[in-house]
């Protein structure tokens, strides 16, 4: 098996608000903010980021704003709103307690009754 | 608020193109700067370009994908459907041209026969509120409306609570002239105060008022907009002219609005009745020539109101016995339905005829665009396949439709406008409000909802289809076109046979009325109207004081008459026959046979003439003698009466040389001795059985009858056949003997009795081409769904005849199917239009609306073109080639 791994479904929203929620982001830095912080592991594919920001932007739980880049490209910047920031808040609460859930139950042991 | 609405949509429609440059730049925007960072890492900056670029992936494909995360917008969307599906109706011409052409027929016709349905039923009248406003006529025991006397009609105005307001209107049928050469007007005598109530606002000068129903008030009057068109050029100054109404000096006060229907739209002139002013005002026995309009207080009833006029009537009756006998009741008519009466079942039936060709036009198509979607059935499951969804292939549907519908009603509604001509030369002249004919916002409207039911009736079944069934199937099968199951073919036999009921429903409609109208055609009138021309005309009211001028008048015309060549006879009659809305009627008993109660008193037609008018009018002469020029006033008073008359009355011996009392003048009976018989005429319509008739020779005329037959008599001439120049003949021979002689139209007689057909040829011709289209219509389905079966069974045929089945086997397998369909057609059809028949009873005449006859031939007609369809239909399948169609999968 990869280093990298494939995403489940849904943790893509997850993501990209966590990567945004540490300051305005254009969509190639919110690529590389996720492959960073997830320590390389986890590779999203590029074009699929764009709907996902769409996405995202409709249900106002992002803002867009027209700015420059670090090397002085023009790029659409993304921001978290206070309805994104209290989303990642649930979303986070939920993941960690489906995945401690998830791990506990992949460890379980055969027990004899 | 539509302009509004047409703002956000291009506000909307360019923020689209806005968003889209945005998308477009925002991935340009995201490639630089990954090849930066690829040029950062060592690569190249071409290479680190095309990296990055293939590193994307496909761009088109994540745009769309962009664009549908951001919520597509409905206009974007409506393009997109309008495009998919002109792409699909270019790919099938055939079928959009069929459709198009289907539904532009029915759409036409519907919205053509709605626009004078709308013009006649539906526009407003000239009154507000004109359902609060009644006719009120006086009942007798033979007639439901007749009029009510001067005195009593004060009475009722008086005492009515039930109404705002109760008017008196008298006909006033002047002879009226200016500057100008004179001529004849309809009218009325109406009381002023009429106006507030009808609530008519005069379009020029003032209504009349209640001023000028005083006594010794100036002579006013007001004219109609067309007489104020045709006689003054609609010049505006017309107000505060003098005018002379049968030699009185009026001054006219106004202009009527166009529309003023009271009693119908003939009115040409409005003078105040000024009841105190009448020598009649208190004489209770006096002449009854008044009906009365009345408006309805709010939230009284017509039945309250009818109770009061009742109680009002006994009232009068105990008050004053023996002068109201013969009136036993009051009659309440509403006032539109009288103006528009005799049509409305006309225009009714014909808006209904065009409607099931429309209602034809949309299942044929529905049929049609079921054996698309069945023939799509493969194209839709790839669409599946390929991602769209369920929703959208409707919408595709259903696009399709609206697009076919709207292309077929625009065209329909050009149809409508350029033969809009064409059906107003078939219209009957006498329609009325026809004048007023125009295509308004009704009328769009109406087009406008016609095309959406269309759309949605053509578009929903294949749609509906679409939802129940299995689109995997479609793509694992292999058999290529399945026939989409059997609730479809079932689906496609209904609208197959609902097509040939409808269409036998219109064709049965047709057949009646045709045979009415045969028959009616063939009715003997009881005269004849070949070369007969007749003008009618009233005499100055100086000069024309008593029997004998008027008699000098007739022997002045009549002597020119004889000098010119061409005429073989003429004369001169009261009233002719089949004129319209003319009535005069008469009371007369048998001495020896006195009624039993007074309001059993027969009566009849009532007619004064000259001796050759029964020559003229080719009036047989059945028994005893014609009228000569010694029976005058001097000599006893003699009568010739009709057949009908002398048979009812005088069934045990011969009427000739009998006496009966006759109630033509203001005092008692008369004793008028019967010398002649003659044939009944219709006087009223053909298809109103002829009553008896009564005729008076002129010169005998009762003296009260001067000022009626001068205000209106007709010339009756017969002549040697040619119409070149009659019309100026006749006319200049009447001015010639007296230029102030007003005259009317000369008219042929021919045309008077092919007048009295018209509503019925329109009628006759308008659902019988509506029917002959659906027939059309419905053949073309069956033949449809024929063809598309033999298409669908193609292998199977082929394999039939591998086997040896006989070409004539497969014929008669088809043309059971056919058989099949047609029956179920017929069956419904029947029941439907025997269901209907009452509808239409009112049109028979001399056929019986269930007329097995009609049925019989309909049937017949149907059943015939439905089989040749079938056999056309069948040729395909005569033509398959077993080798062909076995390999051919």
């Amino acid at each position: 098996m990869s280093e990298e791994a494939e995403l489940l479904p849904g943790t893509l929203d997850l993501l990209i608000l966590k990567a945004v929620s540490l300051g305005p982001l254009h969509g190639y830095a919110v690529l590389s903010r996720i492959e960073q912080i997830s320590g390389q592991r986890l590779l999203v594919e590029q074009g699929a980021l764009y709907p996902a920001l769409f996405r995202l932007v409709r249900q106002g739980l992002l803002k867009t704003e027209w700015g420059k880049s670090e090397n002085n490209r023009r790029a659409k910047f993304y921001e978290l709103t206070a309805k994104g920031r209290k989303r990642l808040q649930e979303e986070t609460d939920w993941w960690k307690r489906a995945s401690a859930a998830v791990t506990a139950a992949l460890a379980a042991r055969p027990q004899r009754a | 608020m539509i302009a509004a609405y047409l703002r956000s949509m291009a506000r909307r429609f360019l923020r689209r193109t806005q968003t889209e440059r945005e998308v477009e730049e925002e991935l340009r925007s995201h490639m630089e700067l990954r090849a930066d960072a690829l040029e950062r890492a060592g690569l190249e900056r071409a290479e680190a370009e095309r990296r990055a670029r293939i590193e994307f992936g496909s761009h088109v494909r994540f745009k769309e994908e962009c664009r549908e995360a951001m919520g597509g917008n409905a206009i974007d969307q409506a393009i997109q459907d309008v495009r998919f599906s002109l792409r699909a109706l270019r790919k099938s011409p055939g079928f959009s041209l069929v459709a198009v052409i289907t539904l532009a027929l029915g759409i036409g016709a519907t919205v053509a026969t709605f626009s004078v349905v709308n013009t006649v039923l539906l526009r407003p009248f000239a009154f507000s509120h004109p359902e609060k406003l009644l006719w009120i006529y006086s009942q007798r025991s033979d007639n439901p409306r007749t009029n009510f006397s001067l005195p009593e009609y004060c009475d009722y105005r008086d005492q009515a609570t039930s109404f705002e307001g109760l008017a008196g209107v008298a006909s006033f049928n002047p002879s009226f002239s200016d500057s100008g050469p004179p001529e004849r007007v309809q009218g009325v005598r109406m009381s002023a105060s009429a106006f507030a109530m009808l609530a008519v606002r005069p379009l020029l000068g003032r209504a009349l008022i209640a001023e000028d129903d005083r006594n010794g008030a100036r002579g006013v009057a007001l004219i109609s907009y067309g007489l104020w068109s045709r006689r003054y050029a609609r010049d505006p100054a017309v107000i505060g002219r003098p005018v002379n109404l049968d030699g009185q000096s009026r001054e006219i006060v106004g202009v009527l609005p166009p529309g003023f229907a009271l009693p119908n739209l003939d009115t040409e002139i409005v003078v105040p009745l000024q009841p105190d002013a009448d020598p009649r005002r208190n004489v209770r026995n006096s002449v009854n020539f008044l009906r009365m309009v009345g408006r309805l207080r709010p939230n009284v009833t017509t039945q309250q109101a009818h109770a009061e006029l009742e109680a009002i009537r006994q009232n009068l009756h105990r008050q004053y016995p023996g002068i109201y006998t013969g009136k036993i009741g009051i009659t309440l008519v509403p006032l539109t339905e009288e103006i528009v009466a005799n049509i409305k079942a006309v225009l009714l039936t014909i808006f209904c005829a065009a409607g099931a060709v429309l209602l034809v036009s949309c299942v044929n198509l529905a049929g049609i665009s079921l054996s698309r979607a069945a023939a799509r059935h493969r194209e839709l499951a790839v669409r599946t396949a390929l991602g769209a969804t369920r929703s959208q292939l409707t919408r595709l549907l259903l696009t399709e439709s609206f697009i076919l519908a709207l292309v077929g009603g625009s065209l329909g509604m050009l149809l409508e406008v350029w033969g809009q001509r064409a059906l107003l030369r078939l219209v009957p002249s006498d329609l009325p409000r026809i004048e007023n004919f125009s295509i308004d916002w009704t009328v769009l409207l109406f087009a406008g909802a016609l095309i959406f039911v269309a759309a949605l009736a053509c578009g929903l079944t294949p749609a509906w289809l679409l939802s129940r069934s299995d689109l995997r199937d479609a793509l694992v099968s292999s058999s290529r076109g399945s026939t989409g199951g059997a609730l479809q073919s079932r689906l496609r036999t209904w609208l197959v046979s609902g097509q040939i009921a409808l269409a036998l429903v219109l064709l049965a409609n047709a057949g009646l009325l045709l045979r009415s109208f045969v028959r009616l055609s063939s009715e003997q009138p009881g005269f004849d109207s070949n070369n007969v021309q007749t003008i009618r005309f009233s005499l100055p009211q100086t000069g024309y004081d008593d029997v004998a001028t008027i008699a000098r008048f007739y022997d002045q015309l009549h002597s020119r008459a004889t000098t010119i060549n061409g005429i073989k006879s003429d004369a001169l009659v009261s009233i002719l026959p089949l004129a319209p809305k003319s009535i005069s009627f008469v009371h007369f008993t048998r001495p020896d046979r006195p009624p039993a109660r007074p309001e059993d008193t027969p009566s009849t037609n009532y007619r004064i003439v000259t001796p050759d008018y029964f020559r003229t009018m080719g009036i047989p002469l059945l028994d005893g003698r014609n009228f000569t020029e010694s029976d005058e006033a001097e000599h006893p008073p003699v009568a010739i009466v009709s057949t009908n008359l002398a048979r009812t009355h005088f069934p045990d011996r011969s009427a000739i040389g009998q006496r009966i009392l006759v109630d033509d003048t203001d005092g008692d009976p008369r004793s008028i001795e019967i010398v002649g018989t003659v044939g009944p005429v219709k006087q009223t319509n053909l298809e109103t059985p002829a009553k008896a008739d009564i005729y008076l020779p002129l010169r005998q005329m009762p003296k009260d009858g001067v000022p009626w037959l001068r205000n209106s008599a007709y010339w009756v001439v017969k002549t040697s056949g040619g119409t070149m120049g009659v019309e100026r003949l006749l006319r200049d021979t009447i001015q010639n003997v007296d230029r102030n002689v007003a005259v009317g139209a000369v008219r042929p007689m021919t045309e008077s009795v092919a007048a009295t057909l018209a509503a019925r040829r329109f009628s006759l011709l308008l659902v019988g081409s509506f029917a002959a289209a659906a027939l059309f219509l419905a053949a073309a389905g069956l033949y449809g769904v024929i063809s598309y079966g033999i298409q669908q069974r193609n292998r199977e045929i082929g394999v039939r005849l591998a086997l040896g089945a006989t070409r004539a086997t497969i014929l008669g397998m088809i043309f059971k199917e056919g058989a099949v369909l047609l029956a179920g057609g017929i069956i419904a059809g029947f029941a439907i239009a025997l269901v209907l028949a009452k509808l239409v009873a009112s049109q028979m005449y001399g056929v019986n609306e269930h007329d097995p006859f009609s049925f019989a031939v309909v049937g017949l007609i149907l059943t015939v073109i439905s089989l040749v369809a079938c056999g056309i239909a069948a040729r395909r399948a005569m033509n398959i080639d077993p080798i062909v169609a076995l390999r051919c999968e």
